[in-house]
Formats: C-alpha cells, sequence, structure tokens
C-alpha cells in the first residue's frame, strides 16, 4: 500500500488589507512568511518563530493572532490586517500617532505587532485600564522600550476615544 | 572650556524624526530584503558541547534538489582564516588566544558550534538539506563550568593552551594588607550572576552580494558596527578592502551583541562570492540563544574592609568568568571581568584596592559585550558589600554611601584605576532618588507590613557609568580599535543639510539627536537635516554604536563638522555684506545681524553662490560646502545615577515584585529628554531581567537547556514597572556642550538595588542574597538555607 500522498501545494485566496489575493502555496508554508516574501508585506516581523515574542502579530477575521504559528493555507478565506493597512494612507491611525507622540518606540522591530495586538485589545476594550493594557500586551516582547510608554501611548487612545 | 551659546534645540523635548517611517511599516530590516535568484543558507550545528567530529557526509544533502552547495570546514581551512583576537602582548602579558573556525575543521566546543553551511533555493529547503548532513561525533567530557575548568584534570577546551586559562590579571593599589589590618569590620561574599544575553528582538542576519562586473562585494547585516565588520571581512577572506561594501539598514536592536564581526557573515560572503549568488541567512531564535554571544556571567569573591564610621579602607576582589568556547573579536571574552575589576570602586573613594581577574574557557557559548559590560556585576558585588558593611556596623544603607561618596567638589578625581572621573553628583543623586521614594516613610511601611507578615524591602544601588572612551584608552586596553568618531556634514544648493556618520542607530534616536545639535549650529530647521548611517560607502570611516559613546563622539562630529561649515558661511558672508563677522550669526535659515536680527542672505542663497557660483567667492575660499571631521573625546566620560528599587518578597512563593522603581541619573547636558528617558526606562527593563529572570542554562554535560523564549525569560509589560525619574545635570567640562553618554546606565544597577531590597526585605530571616537571577526558585532556597525564624518584631 502506498502512503496516504498529501499535495505539495494548495491554492489558496485571502483578502489582505482589502485587497484580494489568489496564491498557489506549499501546504507548509507559515502565514508569516506567506505575508512577508508572498505578498511583499514585511511590515510583519519574525522575532522567535515559536509563538512568544508577538512580533509577528497580525489581525485575521478580527482576532490578533500570531503569523508564525499558522500556515497559510489555514488563512484561506480569510481576512487579514497587517501594519500596511492600519494607516489610511499616510494619515497615522491614532495608535500610530500616539506611539510617536509618546516615543513608544526605539528600535521598531516589535513595534508592528504591538501595534496590531493594541488595535484588537482596544477593539475589545476600549476604555482598558493601566493593567488590562499591561496584561493584554504582555504577549508581545519589546527589548528596548521597557514598555511604559507603549502602555501610555495606549492609554492616550482610549481617552481620546472616551473625549 | 566654556559651554559655546546654544540654540533652542539643545535639550528639546523634540518628537523622534525617524518614527514616521517605522510606524508606517516601512522600514527594511535585512529579512525584508530580497535579490534575484537569492540562495538561502542553514548551518548545522553541534548538538554536542565538545566533541571530536570524525567524520562528516554531505551527499544526501548535496543531491536534495535545490541544494546548491554544502560546504564543511575542511573545504575553506585554506581560504578563510579563523577569527582570533590577538593583543598587544606588553599591554595584555597573560591572555591565550584561540582560533575561532567560520566552520570548526575538526572539533565542537559549544552546543551550537558551526560544522556546515548548506546553500539552498529558499530557506525550507535549506533547513531540510542540513538535517541530511550526517556528522560522526566522538563525544568528549564537557568543561560545563567555570570551575572546574581550572581542576588539575579538567579537559581542555583548547588542546594548545595547556590548561583553560583563557587571561589571568593581577593588580595591587595603595597599601591593601594595612587597610584590613586596620579594619574595625570586614565584610566578605560569594557573588554569582546569571549568563545572560542581549537577545535584541530582531536576530542577527545578513545577506551578501557579489558583482561581477566591478569584482565587488555588498553585505547587508544587521549589524552596530558595519565599518568594523568591513575590515573583518576583507581580513579573513583576504580581498581588498575597498572592494566590500557593508550596509546596515534597519537593526532591530544590539545591546553589544551586534558590535561584534561574526563567523556566520563571514561564510555568507564568502558563499556569495564563490556562487556568484546572493545569499542570505537570517538566524532562528534558537541559534541565537544557544550560538550567538553570551554575556555577564561570573563569580566574584570580594572583601570590604571599613571602619567603625562606615569610611572603606580597602576592597580585594577575585573575579572569574566564564567566556565560553571561543574569544568574541574585538574586545576578547575576557574583557568582562577586566571591566569589572576597573569599575567596582564606582562612584566611591577607596584608598586600597587589590583584585585578580582569571577568565576561563568552558564548553558554551562565547561571551561578548552586552549593555554595561562588567559595571552590572561590579555594580552588585560593591553595592552588596556596602549594604553588608552598614548592616554589620549598625549604619544606615544611604548614610554608608554618603559617607564613601566622591564629593562634587572634589571632581576632576583621579581613582586607583587611573580614570578621571570630571564630574559627577553621587551624593546629590542619592538624596533625590531617596526624597521621591519617600525613605523614611517607607521603612515606617516596612515595619507596619512586616507586623502583618509582609516582607518589603528598599535597595540602592549607585554606580559610575564610563562611556565613549577615546583611542588611548583602547590603546591602553590592548585593544586595537579607534575611539574617534567622524562625520561629513554637506550643504547642497537648496542650503539642505546632509550629515554622514559613522556611527549606527538601532533604536537610540540618532536620526533625531544629531539634527538637533546641527540645526543649532547652522541656524536651520530640525527637517531640513537628513542624517545618514550605516553604508561604508557613504559615510566616512566610522566604530559604528557601543559602549554609550554615540551622543559624545558622534556628536561631537557632527557638531565640530557643523561649527566648520558655519564659520565658512559666515567667514563668506561677511565679505559679500561687508558686516563684521562678529555681528553675524546664522539663524532661522538665514546670515543674520546679531544686532536687531536683521536677515541678510538665506542660507540656501549662501550656498547656491558657494556651489555654483564660485567665480562669486574670495579668490582663498575653496569653493563647495563639503567637510569631514573625526572628533576623538576625551578618555573616558562618566555618568553617574543611583537606582532605589521598592519590593516585596512573597515569603511562601519566592515571588519578588517591584513595588517602586526609580532613578536619578546625571549625564551631563541633556540632548533630548525624551530619548535619555527613554534609554533608562528600557535599560531598566533589561536589568530588571538580569536580577530577576534572565538566564541562559547548561547542564552537567554542557547541553543547552534555553533555547525558546519560554525558557529564557524576557520581562513583559506586566513585569517592568513605570521608571521614576529624577535628572541632574553636571556638565563634562570636556565635551562639546557638556554631554555624557548614559545608554547603558539603566541596565546597570539593578541587580544590585533589586538584590539589596530582597535583603532588605528579607533581613528577619538574614538570608544571603548574593546571587541573580533572584528567580523565586532561588529565592526560596535562599529562605530554606538561613534557617532561621523571624524574629519577633
Amino acid at each position: 500500500m502506498a502512503e496516504t500522498q498529501f499535495a505539495e501545494s494548495q491554492t489558496i485566496r485571502v483578502r489582505v488589507n482589502g485587497q484580494e489575493y489568489e496564491r498557489e502555496v506549499p501546504v507548509r508554508r507559515l502565514l508569516a512568511d506567506f505575508i512577508r516574501h508572498d505578498l511583499g508585506l514585511t511590515a510583519t516581523h519574525l522575532g522567535c518563530e515559536h509563538g512568544v515574542c508577538g512580533a509577528c502579530t497580525i489581525i485575521m477575521d478580527g482576532e490578533s493572532v500570531r503569523s508564525c504559528l499558522l500556515f497559510a493555507v489555514q488563512a484561506d478565506g480569510a481576512e487579514l490586517r497587517t501594519l500596511e493597512g492600519l494607516a489610511d494612507g499616510d494619515e497615522m491611525h491614532p495608535l500610530q500617532q500616539a506611539f510617536w507622540d509618546n516615543h513608544a518606540l526605539q528600535c521598531g522591530f516589535c513595534t508592528s505587532g504591538f501595534l496590531m495586538s493594541a488595535v484588537d485589545l482596544l477593539n475589545k476594550n476600549p476604555q482598558p485600564s493601566e493593567e488590562e493594557i499591561r496584561h493584554g500586551l504582555s504577549g508581545n516582547l519589546c527589548r528596548c522600550t521597557g514598555y511604559a510608554n507603549i502602555v501610555k501611548a495606549v492609554q492616550a487612545v482610549a481617552e481620546q476615544s472616551q473625549s | 572650556m566654556s559651554r559655546e551659546r546654544t540654540g533652542k534645540m539643545l535639550g528639546a523635548q523634540v518628537r523622534r524624526v525617524e518614527d514616521p517611517r517605522v510606524l508606517l511599516g516601512k522600514t527594511q530590516y535585512v529579512d525584508d530584503l530580497v535579490l534575484p535568484d537569492m540562495l538561502a543558507v542553514a548551518f548545522v550545528r553541534s548538538p554536542y558541547a565538545h566533541a571530536k567530529i570524525a567524520n562528516i557526509d554531505v551527499q544526501a544533502a548535496l543531491t536534495k534538489p535545490g541544494v546548491a552547495c554544502v560546504l564543511t570546514g575542511k573545504d575553506i581551512l585554506e581560504t578563510i582564516k579563523p577569527l582570533r583576537v590577538e593583543f598587544d602582548t606588553q599591554k595584555v602579558p597573560f591572555h591565550k588566544s584561540c582560533n575561532w573556525h567560520v566552520l570548526t575543521p575538526d572539533k565542537v566546543r559549544f552546543v551550537g558550534d558551526m560544522v556546515a553551511a548548506v546553500v539552498a533555493t529558499d530557506r525550507y529547503t535549506a533547513e531540510d538539506a542540513a538535517e541530511l548532513v550526517e556528522v560522526d561525533y566522538e563525544p568528549l567530557e564537557a568543561v560545563a563550568d567555570m570551575e572546574s575548568a581550572l581542576l588539575a584534570d579538567a579537559p581542555l577546551v583548547h588542546e594548545e593552551w595547556g590548561d583553560n586559562v583563557m587571561e589571568r590579571l593581577e593588580a595591587q593599589i595603595g597599601e591593601v594588607g594595612k587597610a584590613f589590618q586596620e579594619a574595625d569590620c570586614v565584610v566578605s561574599e560569594r557573588f554569582v550572576t546569571g549568563r545572560h544575553m542581549a537577545s535584541p528582538m530582531e536576530t542577527r542576519g545578513c545577506v551578501a552580494q557579489f558583482d561581477v562586473a566591478t569584482e565587488s562585494l555588498t553585505v547587508w547585516s544587521s549589524t552596530q558596527v558595519p565599518h568594523t565588520l568591513r575590515a573583518s571581512l576583507a581580513t579573513l577572506l583576504d580581498l581588498a578592502e575597498h572592494r566590500i561594501r557593508v550596509i546596515s539598514p534597519d537593526v532591530g536592536g544590539g545591546f553589544g551583541l551586534k558590535a561584534h564581526p561574526f563567523p556566520e557573515e563571514v561564510v555568507v560572503t564568502y558563499l556569495a562570492r564563490a556562487l556568484r549568488k546572493p545569499v542570505k541567512w537570517i538566524e532562528d531564535r534558537r541559534e541565537h540563544l544557544s550560538a550567538s554571544l553570551q554575556a555577564k556571567h561570573q563569580i566574584v569573591n570580594a572583601e570590604l574592609a571599613l571602619k567603625s564610621d562606615g569610611s572603606v579602607l580597602g576592597l580585594k576582589a577575585r573575579f572569574l568568568s566564564d567566556a565560553g568556547g571561543y574569544s568574541s573579536y574585538p574586545w576578547s571574552s575576557a574583557f568582562e571581568p577586566k571591566h569589572a575589576a576597573g569599575t567596582i570602586t564606582g562612584p566611591y573613594k577607596i584608598p586600597a584596592f587589590s583584585f585578580e581577574t582569571c577568565t576561563v574557557a568552558t564548553n558554551k557559548a562565547s561571551i561578548g559585550v552586552y549593555r554595561g559590560v562588567g559595571i552590572p556585576v561590579a555594580a552588585l558585588a560593591m553595592e552588596r558589600l556596602l549594604d553588608m558593611g552598614a548592616q554589620k556596623l549598625g549604619l544606615d544603607p544611604a548614610e554608608i554611601r554618603l559617607r564613601n561618596m566622591i564629593p562634587q567638589d572634589e571632581h576632576p578625581y583621579t581613582t586607583l584605576m587611573g580614570a578621571e572621573i570630571e564630574s559627577g553628583s553621587h551624593q546629590a543623586s542619592l538624596q533625590q532618588a531617596l526624597d521621591i521614594l519617600g525613605y523614611g516613610d517607607f521603612r515606617i511601611e516596612q515595619q507596619k507590613a512586616r507586623k502583618n507578615g509582609r516582607y518589603l524591602g528598599a535597595g540602592i544601588g549607585s554606580y559610575v557609568e564610563g562611556t565613549a572612551h577615546n583611542s588611548a584608552v583602547f590603546d591602553s586596553f590592548g585593544v586595537k580599535i579607534g575611539g574617534y568618531e567622524s562625520a561629513t556634514l554637506r550643504i547642497d544648493e537648496s542650503g539642505k543639510v546632509t550629515v554622514f556618520v559613522g556611527t549606527h542607530s538601532h533604536g537610540q534616536g540618532h536620526h533625531t539627536i544629531y539634527a538637533q545639535l546641527i540645526a543649532d549650529t547652522l541656524g536651520v530647521a530640525l527637517e531640513d537635516v537628513a542624517v545618514v548611517q550605516g553604508d561604508t560607502q557613504a559615510t566616512p570611516r566610522g566604530w559604528g554604536t557601543w559602549a554609550s559613546r554615540s551622543a559624545v563622539t558622534g556628536g561631537g562630529a557632527v557638531t565640530s563638522a557643523a561649527r566648520k561649515l558655519r564659520d565658512k558661511l559666515l567667514r563668506i558672508a561677511t565679505r559679500l555684506t561687508e558686516v563684521p563677522a562678529d555681528d553675524l550669526e546664522l539663524a532661522q535659515g538665514a546670515v543674520q545681524r546679531k544686532t536687531g536680527g536683521v536677515r541678510l542672505l538665506s542660507i540656501p542663497e549662501l550656498a547656491h553662490r558657494i556651489i555654483a557660483q564660485p567665480t562669486s567667492l574670495p579668490p582663498d575660499e575653496e569653493p563647495g560646502l563639503d567637510v569631514t571631521v573625526a572628533y576623538e573625546p576625551p578618555p573616558i566620560t562618566h555618568s553617574n545615577a543611583t537606582h532605589v528599587a521598592a519590593v516585596e518578597v512573597d515569603i511562601e512563593t519566592g515571588q519578588v515584585q517591584i513595588l517602586r522603581y526609580i532613578v536619578v541619573e546625571d549625564c551631563g547636558t541633556i540632548i533630548n529628554p525624551i530619548i535619555v528617558n527613554g534609554q533608562i526606562q528600557g535599560g531598566v527593563a533589561q536589568g530588571i531581567g538580569s536580577a530577576l529572570y534572565e538566564q541562559a542554562v547548561y547542564d552537567d554535560t554542557g547541553q543547552f537547556l534555553t533555547g525558546t523564549f519560554m525558557d529564557y525569560l524576557i520581562p513583559t509589560a506586566a513585569d517592568v514597572p513605570q521608571v521614576e525619574i529624577g535628572h541632574i545635570e553636571t556638565p563634562s567640562p570636556y565635551t562639546l556642550h557638556g554631554i555624557k553618554g548614559m545608554g547603558e546606565g539603566g541596565a546597570i544597577a539593578p541587580p544590585a538595588a533589586i538584590a539589596n531590597a530582597v535583603a532588605d526585605a528579607l533581613s528577619p530571616f538574614g538570608v544571603r542574597v548574593n546571587e541573580v537571577p533572584l528567580t523565586p526558585e532561588r529565592v526560596l532556597s535562599m529562605l530554606d538555607r538561613a534557617q532561621t525564624n523571624p524574629s519577633a518584631e
């Protein structure tokens, strides 16, 4: 008996930042590699490739996910949002603006993941307490800032939306 | 030297000019680079700590579809030189050098040592093929810890040495024997620090491309030191340096780790040239944790002699340091204990000091420089000893420090080690930090809490941070590198300014601070200054960014260059306008009369004449507005600070919770407070990691156990408090604008301050706090060891 044969590749359709893509991908291709290298959307970064650092966080069907822990084929039919889809042209999203105003980034490598996690956090809890922000962002690692200004930036956006 | 009259940008709270492109996702880190026909490399790394390589069979890998080439150590023995740190033996007499082959040909010396490189069409295929390389290892007994490395029958990491000692150094300054004889009180302790890692969020990585037409190489690398890497590649590959261009694009953090040239970069560059195709290597996190560079792992045995009033008479310290399998270039893996010995006296007046350093090779990843290099370990020992002395003498920890600190009016103060601390505010920083805490009230709260079975503690960590070492200092260390920095400044016909500088910002905000300095000097707007860095073809020879050097050295270079062009603009303007030079200034984009602020000539107009209408210039003036300056800083520029940590220790779980963390720092003139505060907060976060969470762990066979971020624990947003920051500005009398470096400071004192706070919290139990990280498990075992009951209070 021959072993069960799995397809080496598969055609997937995804909508990323509002744009449709149809691509044939190897079935083992990571979603992060698909986004970065096949679609050329390199604002999503890879810091650990084992699901701890959160640098590769994107929004998939309204939920924040780590794109290093998913295969591209698992995103077939999904709606994805990456950092490239956050601003309105060159008009920054309030979180981007708040990160700038509060010096919430240094080297910038983790920033994309933090912004996407913060988008998800504020979607689900528009008025988080400081503790809720810290907890909500504790799945993202930053080695430069010591987090304080990231927390402040998210607080600033939450306060803005209240007023 | 008087401080020059400065404009409004120096010290201004300016948002960073580099941020919008980062926030909009327009950065380009190395892995974002895609070149046509680019190949990927994966390295075959040793699973053994110490083993002979009997045979390597590459056939199965080579025949896998998509594989372009497999390279082993034997293939390149004649063509690639090993990395080797050589010192001037007159300056460093007891140092043994070793060869770090870029692919080891005969034996492996740590888990992760590189045995072969596999090149394929993409990373997936390369990694699959790397699994197919069959290496026959003959395991050897491993040297798994630094103390057993010294035993007579220890296995040898480098046979040609005859033992495992990489470097020994000893010195006695002042009458140490007498100090200890006359002491009223002697305290001593053995301190052990964890094997920490810089672990920037972006791992290492590089891309190399060979241009057949010009026979030249372009190497993009995630490095802090593009020029140093270029020089190393030229030497190790025996190539003409001017045929190599190194670009360090956006770099996702470094913290010292990326200030070293690496074997991987050499192999990738070699492969691109050999295969005539671009080659990319992106390190994965396990490789990073196991096989990049580790840091700060030492055992320090130290003794302090004190008089009954708390004044220090003498200090003795022995530093034993675990270098790992090889030696990192250019400082060597023996630099950590030397720098600890050189800095342990900190802000204190200590009349007599003797030390020994001993660095041993072991079968672990090698040691490199990481934020603070040696000072965090030295500060832990010194600051704990002072607290122990204070406790024994019945003094307050603050009081014993105030008594021994260098008074402000004794600057410049020459330390026993010969360093001149030019200015500082040691007592004032300590006093201010205690005021922010509310020290008296905290003591009352602590007493109350103890009655309720809660254990609070406060701990102090004071230090001096030597930054921006100049060329003479490195020469005295026997390290063959420069301490100067270079800048080329260019004003174009439209009056816009571009500065090309040899430092490298990977988070530090240089684009903003250099623009601030230049804007002031040339009277132009911040947005009219562009900063170019990280390209050996564009920038003058510089030394990159490490050791908190860039504000002083890069800032010095860009300011000096701007002053030269300012002088030229004003010289020519005075001839054109016939207004005396001393009545002219550059401000608001124009040459103005100081009296009345009358605008005479815009900078674009003047620049256009100097560049494009040179016939209108005075005959003794050269056309063009382009200048290159090398700026050599003073020997060492010293910042100082005091950290105070307030913690609560849960004696049931061993968990240490930081209640408050205070830093009062003095880095002289502040260029941009936002950036300084950001560096402090981020440094403290790393220091909290060192103090409480982080350690690279090996078992007793040298097997590496902490290869993921689930094992090597970096603090998260839930672990790092908002640091309460106070500033004192005592300018350096020697640097331009009185600026002092400060990038490492935040990471220096947390192990000391937190260990002191934990010891203070657990003082009713008489616990010895002498090791970091203070993990819950370690705190519980310290409590167990103390075997005493809480004293009834």
